[in-house]
């Protein structure tokens, strides 16, 4: 593979995660955010398969193959079996502050990973601020979603966003240690996909503005 | 050897935790008040052996990166460990019969087991990560123990709070002054900081914090605000061992960094811990002196006390900042005298409120009466301790009062200005002290033991089990002892503190070369037979010449019926010295007359009432309180229970981290 071509593969995966992410905040909807979240996990499957295929590594190549299995396909089919029935509901800010706020968290992330710049040269290096801003995104998402389902996706982007850092800053990971983290975040997701359960059926509705008895 | 006696103390703590989980709760008490006992014996054995020179250490291995942690007393340390072991070995032989209700639970013994031994340990510490470890554990379990009725009285939970307030206050000054100095000497080694020569900044700085942090745990004013609240809702034989031992590891401290760490050599140093021990030593025997609470009174005496060992060791700092050596050896031996012998009397004081408090379920003195017939033991032993306290010749306190007052007196001549003032109003300060005191315990003795109960239950009880007994008399006894040979404290005292003008020279008399005084109790105990004897000689021959009285009821106002509420009271007793003192105690009186109704002219009843409070509490922390109390209710909006607001927190702190780590 040439550097060039590299440089534009990384590129591509890179700005389809930060587009479904943008995606992700400006349509609300429920079924709009399920594909959504799988074509970031299809994009961060992507971006390992080109760092193991650039580094001729096959670990890195299972690691990009379990990556696209959950966080393509196993997370998402969780969400939408706990978002069954759910309307989508109107965030606490309105799009067009959704939007501006992103663009402000984009700059924070580009100056922000400054320092990281000193970790190298390349392609990788240039992408950071990328899974930067994601993780920001997830944040947004969790602080401004109404819902439930929204902080569990909010919670998802968060996740990707730091195994993106992590696997273009240190050119991937070991196999184990993925596998051990994608555990994690399903063990996670089910937990909270229980906790949704409950809050619905004891309140009939998983609105979190119902729940303002968390203090003493 | 130190470091088998080490280990077997911790064992022994072990087995005191595990025979206190296994035993059935009729045989907890028996079995494990022994092997608490036990804790405190093998306490008086190590001590013994650091004071007399020998050497050893217990390495405990941990993983934290927080530096060594080695237990290796110094002669000074082991000289503090003698006197909490022995205070442990009473108090764990008293707790058998003493302990009833949530007190005999398993917690509690856990608890007091813990406690015992951590406050062994602080002492034996020779680093600053094993000494806080022990400090904190110390700390921890006395609120355990504090908090133990808090089912039974309301009172327990505010006094406990107030304990933990002002006992994490002093921790968090101890910690930052050690860390101070750990950071100028580059070692956490306490050999280390006995080596280092501090800058005048880092010493100054590190003085006051230590000074604050362990006067703060040993009750002084205006830190004593937690004293008079814990020790009477603490159980009795816990208000013994936090009076007597945990108090005395706060004078360790402070003695530990003037002597020792900082080897004070400024002057205004002695002068803030004189004068921090004058005002503590005034100021605790006047509100002991009005206090018909007994417990309190007891907490109140332990801040007089606390005050005239800062007194002793500020008037030492100052002495050696001029040169004068061995005036100051001996102040210092003075300091560690009163150490040994508050600890005896306080111990037996406790210990016999404790017994007091059992039989007849009262603790406040107007309610009390007649108990020297009911209950003669802990009447002779509550006796011998008073004495003590109010430093009667014959006893401990006697001893440690007058090497305090010699080096005070030899002071004094010094050329320096400000010795030359100090030094005699410190004497006045010693003087009213003993004087306050003798009324103190005057009034705490008599209106407790003497005259005709003043309640239902004091008129029922009884004597306190076995076990209580011998604590008390043991107690009492050591007190006694002490007083008649103080040549064996004087020896101790002079390995410990490593100092040669204070010898002995016999077991019955001390010999302050420094100031060339001696003091031989047995001359003493001779010099008042030979004047006595002759008087009760002849008494008894006069009086049986005479014919035999006939008993009759006592003159009664031309009434007959004599009744209990025509005594003096504790509260009456202390009347003209509340008014004496009316300007620093500032009573509240009521005094309500109920007029007849069918003439104005004559009274029906007056109700008199009068509330004492403490003027720190009223004007130093009620302010305080109220202030942080504001703040709290502005920091509640924050937390508003809305979970988007919890999450934007967080958000928050995690850009502002960003934002800072890329700067």
């Amino acid at each position: 593979m040439t550097d060039a071509l590299f440089a534009q593969l990384i590129g591509t995966c890179s700005a389809a995660m930060l587009l479904s992410a943008v995606l992700l905040v400006w349509r609300r909807a429920q079924a709009a955010a399920l594909p959504l979240i799988s074509l970031q996990g299809l994009a961060l499957a992507g971006l390992v398969a080109v760092l193991g295929l650039k580094q001729h590594s096959p670990e890195l190549l299972g690691v990009a193959v379990l990556v696209l299995a959950f966080k393509a396909v196993v997370l998402p089919l969780v969400l939408v079996r706990s978002s069954r029935g759910e309307r989508g509901g109107a965030p606490l800010i309105n799009t067009a502050t959704s939007l501006i706020a992103m663009a402000a968290l984009t700059a924070i992330a580009y100056a922000v990973s400054a320092p990281m710049a000193s970790l190298g040269t390349g392609p990788t290096i240039q992408a950071i601020p990328v899974g930067i801003a994601l993780v920001l995104y997830g944040f947004l998402l969790l602080v401004t979603g109404r819902h439930a389902i929204v902080q569990l996706v909010g919670f998802l982007v968060i996740d990707n966003g730091t195994s993106t850092v992590a696997f273009l800053s240190s050119g991937g990971v070991p196999i184990i240690v993925e596998l051990g983290v994608v555990l994690d975040v399903l063990l996670v997701i089910l937990i909270l996909y229980v906790l949704t359960g409950r809050i619905r059926s004891e309140f009939g509705a998983t609105d979190l503005d119902d729940l303002t008895e968390l203090r003493d | 050897m130190i470091d088998t006696s080490l280990l077997v103390q911790f064992l022994l703590m072990l087995l005191a935790i595990s025979v206190a989980i296994v035993a059935p709760a009729r045989y907890r008490a028996l079995l494990t008040g022994p092997v608490v006992s036990a804790i405190g014996i093998a306490g008086v054995v190590t001590g013994w052996a650091a004071v007399t020179g020998q050497h050893g250490s217990l390495p405990v291995p941990i993983t934290i990166p927080l530096g060594a942690v080695t237990f290796a007393p110094s002669a000074l340390g082991g000289y503090f460990m003698l006197v909490i072991g022995a205070v442990g070995a009473i108090c764990g032989i008293y707790a058998i019969g003493y302990v009833h209700g949530p007190a005999a639970s398993r917690t509690s013994w856990i608890a007091l087991a813990v406690f015992v031994t951590a406050m062994e340990f602080v002492p034996a510490a020779a680093d600053v990560v094993a000494f806080l470890l022990a400090w904190e554990l110390m700390a921890v379990t006395s609120a355990i123990l504090v908090v133990t009725e808090h089912a039974q009285r309301p009172a327990v939970k505010t006094a406990a709070l107030w304990y933990v307030a002002m006992t994490q206050l002093s921790f968090f000054l101890v910690l930052i002054g050690l860390g101070i100095l750990s950071a100028g000497a580059g070692s956490t080694q306490f050999a280390v900081f006995r080596a280092t020569h501090w800058d005048a900044a880092t010493a100054n700085l590190a003085f006051v914090l230590l000074v604050l942090g362990f006067g703060a745990k040993s009750g002084i004013v205006p830190l004593h605000v937690w004293l008079p609240r814990a020790h009477p809702e603490a159980p009795s034989h816990v208000s013994a061992l936090m009076s007597a031992a945990m108090v005395k590891l706060g004078i360790y401290g402070a003695i530990l960094t003037s002597t020792q760490f900082l080897r004070a050599d400024t002057m205004w140093w002695g002068v803030l811990l004189l004068a921090l021990g004058t005002v503590s030593a005034v100021y605790g025997i006047l509100q002991a002196s009005v206090t018909s609470d007994l417990k309190r009174l007891l907490a109140f005496s332990t801040t007089e006390n606390v005050g005239l060992m800062f007194l002793a060791l500020g008037a030492a700092s100052m002495l050696r900042a001029n040169g004068i050596n061995a005036v100051a050896d001996s102040a210092i031996a003075a300091c560690l005298f009163l150490v040994i012998a508050h600890a005896a009397f306080k111990t037996t004081l406790f210990l016999g409120a404790g017994s007091i408090l059992r039989a007849s379920g009262q603790r406040d003195l107007d309610l009390l009466g007649g108990l020297g017939s009911r209950m003669p033991v802990t009447s002779i032993a509550f006796g011998l301790a008073a004495l003590g306290a109010a430093a009667l010749p014959l006893t401990a306190g006697f001893v440690s009062e007058w090497v305090l007052l010699q080096s005070l007196i030899h002071g004094a001549g010094a050329t320096n200005r400000i010795l030359a003032i100090t030094m005699p109003i410190a004497v006045g300060a010693v003087a009213l002290t003993a004087g306050l005191a003798l009324m103190t315990f005057v009034k705490a003795y008599g209106i407790a033991f003497l005259a005709r109960p003043r309640s239902e239950g004091t008129s029922r009880a009884k004597e306190s089990p076995i076990s209580m007994r011998i604590a008390m008399l043991l107690g009492a006894a050591i007190v006694i002892a002490m007083g008649l040979t103080p040549g064996l404290t004087a020896h101790a005292i002079a390995l410990a503190a490593g100092i040669s003008s204070v010898k002995a020279t016999g077991p019955l008399t001390i010999d302050l070369s420094g100031v060339a005084a001696t003091l031989n109790p047995g001359q003493l105990l001779a010099l008042a037979l030979v004047l006595v004897l002759p008087v009760v000689a002849t008494a008894a021959v006069v009086a049986r010449k005479r014919p035999r009285r006939a008993v009759d009821l006592a003159w009664g106002c031309g009434g007959n019926r004599l009744s209990p509420r025509m005594q003096y009271t504790a509260t009456s007793y202390a009347e003209p010295l509340s008014r004496i003192f009316d300007d620093s105690l500032r009573p509240e009186r009521d005094v309500i007359v109920t007029h007849s109704t069918e003439a104005r002219y004559l009274v029906d009843r007056i109700q008199y009432r009068q509330r004492l409070s403490d003027v720190f509490d009223s004007r130093l922390y009620t302010p305080i309180i109220s202030f942080v109390e504001r703040i709290g209710a502005s920091a509640r909006r924050l937390q508003n229970g809305k979970i988007h607001f919890y999450l934007a927190y967080s958000f928050v702190a995690f850009l502002v981290v960003l934002v800072v780590m890329s700067l």
